[in-house]
């Protein structure tokens, strides 16, 4: 079993291990819960959500995340602007009941964490570094764990996405 | 395009290039407006005061299950203004088609080409170019006054020969059948 991997080579796209996934899973709700947080979002750059877990019925992963990662994305334009030789490391931002706190996980993935007024951001800060250490200690270990995520799309997929398609796009 | 077998699904991203005022946003809007709200997300939009866009549009369409798999589509428009080049490279990093709506207007041909060489530049930067990218044309505006003809817009826009269709996104004519070609080409990419 694979789980998700964005990289792009000579178009092949790579996908994760069962093993790895669990790891980065069993990473992700443990962050949730030693946080208390609403909801814990482990992304690629490109807005894909990999992991996740918290409140999730009420807030539009796909949206948040989507939203972050280009959030972050023009942070590492400003870094550039002023001459910083690295991208940020984190972003917050401070609401009235709920905080967003981003950081990067290596170049290409991040980590999003909503939470409340109880939760301390020095201890967000603390566990999310935490985190993102056993992250990118799991991405060290994935060479030679890859497969083809052409592997999943097979013909028969293939020819029912377009049947699908004119279906829902009334075609 | 983003893969996830334990959860069935697998994501792409589309994108949607072009000159300011052509139609990009309206392309999602009309999608949106008709798709079973059960199968869409919200319509993100990130405006400027003035509502055109600062940054990007965002919507994510599913179809349900397919062959016991969950395909998901990331849409997103790029800010047609110039001086947001930077907002256009990020937002195009990982696409996995474009489409590129391209203003019929005979007035905007200068501002097709300008974008269209924009969008090549981007591609360059991350190793891609429109000749082997998966990328349908769409020629918006059809319905106005002043339009180039197709057969000018093919010689004047199309030099890969891509797959085009014609449009007028305000009435939702070309916009369903511009995704499904966008979305065909890039899974045939995979």
């Amino acid at each position: 079993m694979t789980n998700s991997f964005n990289n792009n080579n000579n178009g092949n796209r790579w996908v994760f291990s069962e093993a790895s996934f669990e790891k980065i899973n069993g990473t992700v709700n443990d962050l949730c819960s030693r946080l208390k947080a609403h909801v814990v979002v482990f992304a690629d750059m490109n807005g894909y959500p990999i992991s996740f877990c918290g409140d999730t019925r009420r807030i539009d992963i796909n949206n948040l995340t989507a939203v972050g990662a280009g959030t972050f994305s023009a942070t590492a334009e400003m870094a550039h602007l002023i001459h910083e030789k690295q991208q940020f490391k984190y972003i917050y931002h401070e609401g009235e009941s709920q905080n967003i706190y981003l950081c990067n996980v290596g170049e290409d993935y991040l980590m999003i964490v909503v939470f409340n007024k109880n939760t301390a951001v020095g201890m967000v800060r603390a566990l999310t570094a935490h985190a993102v250490k056993k992250l990118t200690g799991f991405f060290s270990e994935l060479q030679g764990e890859k497969e083809k995520a052409t592997e999943f799309l097979d013909d028969e997929f293939r020819s029912l996405l377009g049947k699908e398609l004119d279906k829902s796009f009334r075609l | 395009m983003h893969v996830d077998p334990f959860r069935k699904e697998i994501i792409f991203k589309i994108v949607y290039y072009g000159p300011g005022l052509g139609g990009k946003t309206t392309n999602l809007e009309f999608i949106y407006s008709q798709i079973n709200p059960k199968l869409r997300g919200e319509l993100v939009t990130l405006k400027t005061k003035e509502d055109r866009t600062l940054y990007f549009d965002f919507l994510q369409l599913e179809l349900g299950r397919v062959n016991g798999k969950k395909p998901r589509f990331h849409l997103y428009t790029i800010p047609g203004q110039v001086y947001y080049g930077y907002s256009r490279k990020i937002i195009l990093k990982g696409a996995d088609a474009v489409v590129f709506v391209a203003d019929s207007q005979s007035v905007r041909m200068d501002e097709n080409w300008k974008t269209l060489a924009d969008l090549e530049e981007k591609l360059i930067l991350q190793n891609k170019s429109l000749t082997s990218f998966p990328w349908v044309l769409q020629y918006n505006k059809r319905d106005l006054p002043n339009i180039e003809t197709v057969r000018a817009l093919q010689t004047k826009l199309n030099f890969f020969n891509v797959p085009f269709h014609e449009a007028m996104a305000n009435k939702g004519q070309g916009v369903f059948e511009t995704l499904r070609t966008a979305i065909q080409l890039a899974l045939a990419k995979v």
